[in-house]
């Protein structure tokens, strides 16, 4: 057969199998959130936050640079709804007055306590607890240049069973801890880590650090990122989830195992995506010892996290996000299809590798492909506008899945006219957004080859500057 | 494409491209018109389920006590939904003076019955709800239908089932999920029972001391567990056999108890306690000690501001630091002991209560020889907590 009829019969299957495996996930992801909506009624917070024997929780925030949101996040953090919380804020050798607002805010003093390194981390300058705040201590470290070598830091000085690593500049919701506790309290020996959901802040009304209303951005760019979101968290994990084969707990938002993460060696100091790699770390160190366990993922628990508002930095993160999978694939590449490493091993990864890793690739080949087809006149114009329309009707139908599945669990967009611009927006994101994602996650490969595993700027807005209503 | 393509004819003259797009677009109608309905389905539920609220609530006290028949109420799904919530939440906070007529609503309305019924024979969800609805109503007549709940070959079953009894809060709900627990027949997760078992077994801790006795193992770590926070000295004399206990949960368990315990053996069990093998009963024992209002414990806490273990030696010093009028004396004796670690403990434990200026500045008015001596101790002292502090920072960067 011609190379072009492999190429576009190839292209067809890839493109039929990835929606189809999504479309599979979303029926899983829509069956796992109905019964965890119905656990949850069963379930009454009250009772978590009064038992004696909820387990303590450390909070752990890596700050660098912070100085105009650290006092004001800790804050929240402090009032998250648990009973036994712990924060610790890793001061990552900030330049800014980080340091400095934490202590005249929280009257911090140089702590005497144990700490023990059993995650090598870059040396430590002082730790500080706060006389008027007990649950609070500061590490100031040296910066490693890397979030990873910070949460490191963190942990090894945690005192609680469970970890939970969140970004300086997110905002939790006050039940939030509880929530994903939950996910843990189902079943304690088995559960050694729990992701929740990270949203789209932009566009929000937020005061004192907490979410007033939500709202939709105004922003196409932005909306188009509450999309993938909601698709990439309601659909993708949850559905993976389902099947024990999680393969990422967002580093935004997510709870681990202190031990076990000791265990694993932590996050990996110079890993581009470190939420990914440890994840990937957990199900290799489990399945290697033949434990019983279950990587979880709790849909309501939630972190609102800033997205990019210019396309610069959307595509600068999306080639970091595309360049931290490869280094994660590539020294795990050992796991593909080895017995030991079961359904991961045979299922997550090889669907990591061709429809996450390989995918810019094969869309790029098979839109050549397709071009040169159409102009050797290899391939019938009825029966191209047939394949385009079905690729984007069927992709539209998993991104409305997603909307669905917010619609049945969450309603955060409450007003009509939200849900509206949500599904008017569906209907556009497979054209141009979605190939301006290749080229992006093309660069992100390019970079990785050459060696290039810089993070890159991100241009926020600041959580102060989301406007109200 | 070709294969594609020319597999197309095979299916029929609609071709399996047209009909994949045709599924597809039929898929996002379905899926829209389901976000639309669902919506307008919701809001019209709500509020008319607002206005049945209103309507029922204005008729409450009459509901309550009969004077509206439950059988105006009763079979309209969405009204008996209302009220049976109402009432649930209700009797949840309820004091015990208020609750008997609202359980005699719930009786008399059926609403009792049904759920026992729903427990007893449905499965699934319906089972579990019922279940745990059984458990927020704290009827006695509720327990051997949550009971049987227990022995259900569903896990999740048995989960709500412990929850339930849990809900009940009576000690009679403890007895079945005990009886399972000691027999070995019930799977359910352990942090599941301990609450339920903290909740039902509260008002009387004392029915746990037998099952605690019956028991080995890790069953006997959980009861302890749950004995330990709800151990009251109220336990009379068994304290004193549960501070003897070979298992150190039991024994911590007691520490705790004797904490709020005013009889003539509580400050010679603490002692002993205090010097347990155990760190954990160890610091149990001393934070025991901080809650007892006897000036005899001095000694013992000085003993245990020596302890190996850093969070004991802490929290001596931390009720040590409490004792007001007699910390001058308390300072001389710590310093008497030559333990640095001690003397590092209580300062830093002076300075975070304040009270650390009242006696330098009480030490810097006397002016005896012994006095200027115990200052240049604490000033030594001061800076050491301050130098061991930069310290360990220091050592945990070195790794």
């Amino acid at each position: 057969m011609h190379f072009l009829t492999i190429s576009n019969d190839t292209l067809f299957v890839y493109y039929v199998l990835s929606n189809v495996i999504y479309l599979g996930l979303l029926v899983v992801a829509i069956f796992k959130n109905t019964r965890h909506r119905h656990r949850l009624g069963s379930l009454r917070l009250e009772l978590i936050k009064a038992s004696p024997f909820t387990p303590p929780i450390t909070l752990i925030v890596p700050a660098h640079n912070e100085e105009r949101s650290i006092v004001s996040s800790v804050g929240a953090l402090l009032g998250l709804d648990y009973p036994s919380l712990e924060v610790i804020v890793v001061n990552d050798g900030s330049s800014d007055m980080t340091l400095e607002k934490l202590r005249e805010s929280y009257h911090l003093q140089i702590a005497r306590i144990l700490y023990i390194a059993d995650i090598a981390t870059a040396p430590l300058h002082a730790i500080y607890r706060s006389s008027i705040e007990p649950r609070l201590f500061v590490l100031d470290k040296e910066a490693a240049g890397s979030k990873a070598d910070a949460i490191n830091a963190g942990i090894n000085a945690a005192t609680s069973p469970y970890v939970c690593v969140v970004d300086a500049d997110s905002i939790l919701e006050k039940e939030s801890l509880v929530r994903i506790m939950a996910g843990v309290f189902s079943d304690p020996g088995r559960v050694v880590a729990v992701g929740g959901i990270v949203r789209v802040l932009n566009g929000s009304r937020v005061v004192g650090n907490q979410i007033e209303q939500v709202r939709l951005p105004k922003r196409p760019i932005e909306v188009m990122q509450v999309i993938e979101y909601l698709r990439a968290f309601l659909i993708g994990r949850e559905g993976w989830a389902g099947f024990n084969m999680l393969p990422i707990i967002s580093g935004a938002f997510g709870v681990f195992q202190r031990d076990l993460v000791k265990q694993v060696g932590g996050f990996r100091t110079h890993a581009v995506g470190e939420d990914l790699d440890l994840v990937i770390r957990m199900h290799r160190r489990l399945r290697e010892e033949n434990r019983p366990y279950h990587i979880n993922f709790i849909p309501d628990p939630t972190c609102w996290t800033e997205v990019p508002t210019d396309w610069k930095s959307l595509a600068r993160q999306r080639a970091r996000w595309h360049k931290g999978l490869i280094d994660t694939l590539w020294p795990n590449r050992d796991m593909l299809f080895r017995a030991r490493f079961g359904r991961v091993g045979w299922l997550v990864l090889p669907y990591m590798w061709i429809f996450e890793f390989f995918a810019p690739i094969i869309e790029l080949v098979g839109y050549t492909t397709i071009i040169l087809a159409l102009i050797q006149g290899m391939l019938s114009a009825s029966f191209f506008l047939q394949f385009l329309l079905f690729g984007y009707a069927f992709a539209t139908l998993i991104s409305i899945g997603s909307v669905l599945l917010e619609e049945m669990t969450f309603r955060r967009y409450g007003d009509w006219r939200e849900v509206a611009r949500l599904l008017i927006y569906c209907l556009f994101e497979h054209f141009p957004y979605r190939q301006l994602t290749m080229v992006w996650r093309l660069q992100g490969i390019w970079q990785y080859l050459r060696g290039d595993l810089q993070w890159g700027e991100m241009k926020r807005v600041g959580i102060s500057a989301h406007p109200p209503a | 494409m070709e294969f594609v393509s020319s597999s197309i004819p095979q299916v029929g003259p609609a071709g399996l491209l047209l009909r994949a797009i045709l599924g597809s677009l039929l898929g996002i109608c379905f899926l829209v018109g389901f976000i639309v309905l669902r919506r307008w389905y919701r809001a019209r539920y709500f509020r008319r389920r607002n206005e049945r609220t209103v309507a029922l609530r204005s008729w409450w006290d009459n509901i309550v006590s009969g004077k509206i028949s439950a059988l105006d109420w009763r079979f309209d799904p969405l009204d008996c939904d209302i009220v049976e919530s109402i009432l649930l939440d209700n009797i949840e906070m309820s004091t015990p003076e208020k609750l008997p007529p609202l359980l005699d609503c719930f009786r008399i309305s059926g609403l009792l019955d049904m759920r026992i019924y729903e427990a007893r024979n449905s499965h699934g969800w319906k089972q579990r709800t019922a279940l745990l609805a059984l458990g927020r109503t704290r009827a006695a007549e509720a327990v051997p239908a949550l009971a049987e709940g227990l022995d259900s070959r569903l896990r999740e079953t048995r989960i709500a089932a412990v929850r339930g009894l849990g809900r009940t809060a009576i000690p009679e709900a403890a007895i079945p999920i005990l009886d399972r627990i000691v027999a070995g027949h019930l799977d359910a997760p352990e942090r599941s029972l301990k609450n339920a078992l903290v909740n039902c077994c509260r008002s009387s801790p004392g029915m746990l001391v037998n099952y605690v006795a019956e028991t080995q193992g890790p069953v006997r770590e959980l009861l302890a567990r749950v004995l330990g926070e709800l151990a009251s000295p109220e336990l009379g004399e068994e304290l004193l056999a549960l501070a003897a206990d070979p298992l150190p949960e039991v024994r911590a368990s007691a520490a705790r108890a004797l904490g709020n315990s005013t009889t003539s053996y509580t400050l010679p069990a603490l002692h002993t306690l205090a010097t347990d093998p155990e760190w954990f009963v160890r610091l149990r024992a001393v934070v025991a000690l901080g809650q007892v209002e006897n000036l005899g414990k001095i000694r013992i806490l000085l003993h245990a501001v020596c302890d190996v273990n850093r969070h004991v030696r802490q929290r001596a010093a931390w009720a040590l630091a409490r004792m007001e009028p007699q910390l001058e004396q308390i300072l001389e004796d710590v310093v008497a002991t030559k333990d640095e670690y001690a003397l590092q403990a209580f300062i830093s434990e002076l300075e975070r209560s304040g009270a650390i200026e009242k006696i330098i500045g009480a030490l810097d008015g006397s002016g005896t020889c012994s006095q200027t001596a115990l200052m240049e101790v604490v000033a030594g002292a001061r800076k050491s907590v301050e130098l061991t502090g930069k310290a360990a920072a220091a050592a945990a960067g070195a790794h």
